[in-house]
C-alpha cells in the first residue's frame, strides 16, 4: 500500500504560563492509503493538536510531516493554502458548513476554489449529497439542517473535490445515537468506494468500533497502536 | 470573482436589521449632507449671479494697472482695436458694456457730498441688468441725454429731486478739471445701501466728456455666451491683447473677497458634515467590527478549506462598500426629488429676514442647487470612508491567525 502521510520526530511545543507544553511529543506515523484510522486518547493528549499539524493548519516545532514526498512545515503560507485546497478534506466537530451557502453550493464549494468547471462542480455535488443522503435538501441552507444533516454535508464536501486524505476532527461529538451512526456508515462506505484516507480525532467509542486501525495518544505521545480487520 | 460578490451580498443579509439599520445610518447623512450643501450653494450661485449682472459681469476688460489702482488715470483706450477684437470674438461674446467709472464732489444749494460716478451706454447697460425697472422718478438715460441718474439713497442725502440742478466737481483723466453742471432726469433704487446713498449716472459720452477722458472707459464688461466657458475665453482674448496695456479678470478676480467669505462659510459647513461623517463612521466601523468578530470561526473554516486571504479580504472589503455605497445610492435617490422641487419651488422666506435681504436687492428666497457636483462629492466622500473602513477588516483577516480564530 502507499504511504500517504509520514509524520517524523513530530513535536509541538506551545509556551505555557508556567511551563512549556508538548502537545505533541517525538510522534513517527504513517498512514496508509484508504486507511481508516482513529485517533484516541483523552481530552489534551494532543489528537486536535496532532490532526492540526498533519492538516498543515498549525506549525510543528519540530519534525516532519511528509505528504507525497513534500515536508509541509517546511511550505509557506501561500503554498499550505494550494495544499490543502488539492490535498486535504476537513471535516469538524461544528462550524463546518458556510451559512450563505446552500447544501449543494457547500459541497461545491472547494471544488470552486479549484476552479473546476461548473458542470462538473454540480454534477459531482448532487452525486455526493445523493451519496449522503440529501438529494433533497440541495437548496437547503445551514440552518434549515439538522446537526446530522449538517455533518453528513459537511462530508460531502470533504470528498467531493478527491482529496488524498480527509481529517476529521471529532465529527460525532454533537450528534445523537441515530445520526452518528448514520454518518459512520456513509463514511465507511466511501473510504471503501472512493479508496480516501480518513483520519478521526475522536473518544466516541461508536467511531472506535468501525476503525481499521486506532493510535492511542497520551501526553502528546502514540502509546498504542493497534490495526484490526474490519 | 462571482464567489467573492455572492459571499458579501449573502452575508449582508445575515443580520438583516443590523444591515439595513446601518445603511439607513448612510441615507441620512447623505441626504442632509446633499440638502444642506444644495441649499448653501443655491444661495450663492444667486448671489454671484446677481453681483454678476448687476456689478461685474463674467469678466471685464481694464487697463493693466487699473485692478491695483482702481483711478480715472487708468481708463483705458476703447477704440476701434478693441472694438475689432471683441468682433472677432462675436460667436463666444453675447454683448459687451463699457463703463466710465470715477469719484466726484457732488454738490446741491446746501450739500456736498463725495459720490461715484458712473458712465454708461444705457442701451447696452440695460442688457445686462434692469436698471431702467428700478427707476423711481423721472426716466432712465437714452444716448445723447446730458442729465442724470440720481441713486435714491443719494438723492434723499442730498434732497435733490428730478429736474434739480447738481454741480460735479472731481479730478479727470491725468490730472484735468472735471467740472461740470447737470440736470437730475432721473432717482434709481438701487436696493443695495452702500450703493443707493454713492451712486449716480451719466452716458457714457458724458462722463467722457466730463472726465475728459475722450474714448476711454475704466472697464468694458464682456458677457460670454456660454459662462462656462469664461476662464478659457478670457485666456484666448488675452493672447489677442497687448498685454503691456490690458488685462481681463474674470468674475472670480473681481469677487476675491466675496468668494473667499463664502469660502469661509462653507467651511463651516463642512465641519459640520465632517462631525455628521464622523458619526456615521463610527456606525459604520461598529457594524463592521462586529460581523469581524463574529465569524472568526467562520473564517478558520474558509482558510482549512484553502480560501485564500486575499479572497476573504476582498468579501470583507465588498461587505462594507455596499453597505455604504447602497447607503449611499439610496441617499442620492431619495434627495433628488427633494432638491428638485425646492429648485423649482425656492422656500420663500417671511418677516423681517425677507426685509433684509430684500434690502439688499435680493429676491427673499432660499433657492436650492441641482449641481451635480453635490450629488457627486457626498459619493465621493462616503466612498472614501468606506475605503478606510474597509481596510481594517482588510487588515484583520491578513493578520488573523488560524489557530487564534479555531478557538
Amino acid at each position: 500500500m502507499k504511504t500517504v502521510i509520514k509524520t517524523s520526530n513530530l513535536e509541538k511545543v506551545y509556551n505555557g504560563s508556567v511551563a512549556p507544553v508538548r502537545a505533541v511529543n517525538n510522534v513517527n506515523l504513517e498512514f496508509q492509503e484508504g486507511e481508516f484510522t482513529a485517533i484516541v486518547g483523552p481530552s489534551g493528549s494532543g489528537k486536535t493538536t496532532f490532526l492540526n499539524l498533519i492538516g498543515g493548519l498549525d506549525k510543528p516545532t519540530g519534525g516532519q510531516v511528509i505528504i507525497d514526498g513534500t515536508d509541509i512545515a517546511s511550505l509557506k503560507e501561500s503554498q499550505l493554502f494550494d495544499f490543502r485546497l488539492k490535498h486535504i478534506g476537513f471535516v469538524f466537530q461544528s462550524y463546518n458548513l458556510i451559512p450563505v451557502l446552500t447544501a449543494k453550493e457547500n459541497v461545491s464549494f472547494i471544488m470552486l476554489l479549484q476552479k473546476q468547471s461548473k458542470d462538473a462542480m454540480e454534477k459531482r455535488a448532487k452525486e455526493m449529497l445523493e451519496q449522503v443522503g440529501l438529494s433533497d435538501k440541495l437548496n437547503s441552507r445551514p440552518n434549515q439542517l439538522s446537526g446530522g444533516q449538517q455533518q453528513r454535508v459537511a462530508v460531502a464536501r470533504a470528498l467531493a473535490s478527491k482529496p488524498k486524505f480527509v481529517l476529521a476532527d471529532e465529527p460525532t461529538a454533537n450528534l445523537d445515537t441515530e445520526s452518528a451512526f448514520n454518518l459512520l456508515d456513509i463514511m465507511s462506505r466511501l473510504n471503501k468506494e472512493e479508496n480516501i484516507t480518513l483520519i478521526f480525532s475522536t473518544h466516541d467509542q461508536r467511531v472506535i468500533e468501525r476503525a481499521s486501525r486506532v493510535i492511542t495518544l497520551v501526553d502528546g505521545e502514540v502509546s498504542k497502536d493497534e490495526m484490526f480487520d474490519r | 470573482m462571482n464567489l467573492i460578490f455572492t459571499l458579501a451580498w449573502r452575508n449582508l443579509w445575515r443580520n438583516r436589521k443590523r444591515t439595513l439599520i446601518t445603511m439607513s445610518s448612510v441615507f441620512f447623512a447623505v441626504i442632509l449632507a446633499i440638502l444642506f450643501f444644495s441649499m448653501e450653494q443655491g444661495s450663492y450661485d444667486r448671489m454671484i449671479d446677481s453681483l454678476v449682472r448687476y456689478s461685474t459681469g463674467y469678466m471685464q476688460v481694464q487697463d493693466v494697472l487699473y485692478h491695483e489702482e482702481p483711478s480715472i488715470d487708468h481708463a483705458m483706450l476703447y477704440d476701434e482695436e478693441i472694438r475689432d477684437l471683441i468682433a472677432r470674438f462675436d460667436e463666444q461674446i453675447s454683448f459687451s458694456v463699457p463703463r466710465l467709472q470715477s469719484f466726484a464732489l457732488i454738490a446741491t444749494e446746501s450739500t456736498t457730498r463725495g459720490s461715484m460716478v458712473m458712465g454708461i451706454d444705457p442701451e447696452r447697460e440695460l442688457l445686462l441688468n434692469d436698471l431702467s425697472e428700478d427707476i423711481v422718478e423721472g426716466r432712465f438715460l437714452s444716448p445723447g441725454d446730458e442729465g442724470l441718474l440720481l441713486a435714491k439713497g443719494l438723492a434723499t442725502i442730498l434732497g435733490a429731486g428730478v429736474g434739480d440742478t447738481i454741480v460735479l466737481l472731481g479730478q479727470g483723466f491725468q490730472g484735468a478739471t472735471a467740472a461740470g453742471k447737470y440736470a437730475v432726469q432721473g432717482i434709481v433704487d438701487l436696493k443695495i445701501p452702500d450703493l443707493d446713498n454713492n451712486t449716480l449716472y451719466m452716458t457714457l459720452e458724458a462722463a467722457q466728456w466730463f472726465f475728459g477722458a475722450d474714448n476711454r472707459v475704466t472697464s468694458l464688461i464682456l458677457m460670454p455666451e456660454n459662462p462656462s466657458h469664461t476662464r478659457r475665453l478670457a485666456n484666448e482674448l488675452l493672447q489677442e491683447l497687448d498685454r503691456e496695456w490690458y488685462n481681463i479678470l474674470t468674475w472670480e478676480e473681481l469677487l476675491v473677497d466675496l468668494l473667499n467669505l463664502m469660502k469661509f462659510d462653507m467651511a463651516g459647513t463642512a465641519v459640520m458634515m465632517i462631525i455628521l461623517y464622523i458619526v456615521i463612521a463610527f456606525g459604520l466601523y461598529g457594524t463592521v467590527l462586529m460581523m469581524l468578530i463574529e465569524r472568526q470561526k467562520e473564517f478558520a473554516l474558509l482558510f482549512s478549506l484553502g480560501m485564500k486571504r486575499k479572497i476573504l479580504a476582498g468579501v470583507c472589503f465588498l461587505e462594507t462598500l455596499f453597505m455604504s455605497v447602497g447607503g449611499t445610492i439610496m441617499g442620492i435617490l431619495g434627495a433628488i426629488p427633494i432638491i428638485a422641487w425646492f429648485y423649482h419651488h425656492p422656500i420663500r422666506l417671511t418677516g423681517q429676514m425677507a426685509e433684509a435681504i430684500a434690502e439688499y436687492g435680493f429676491e427673499p428666497i432660499l433657492p436650492f442647487s441641482a449641481d451635480l457636483w453635490i450629488f457627486y462629492s457626498q459619493a465621493f466622500y462616503v466612498l472614501v470612508l468606506s475605503v478606510l473602513i474597509g481596510m481594517y477588516p482588510v487588515k484583520k483577516v491578513f493578520q488573523l491567525r488560524i489557530m487564534d480564530a479555531k478557538q
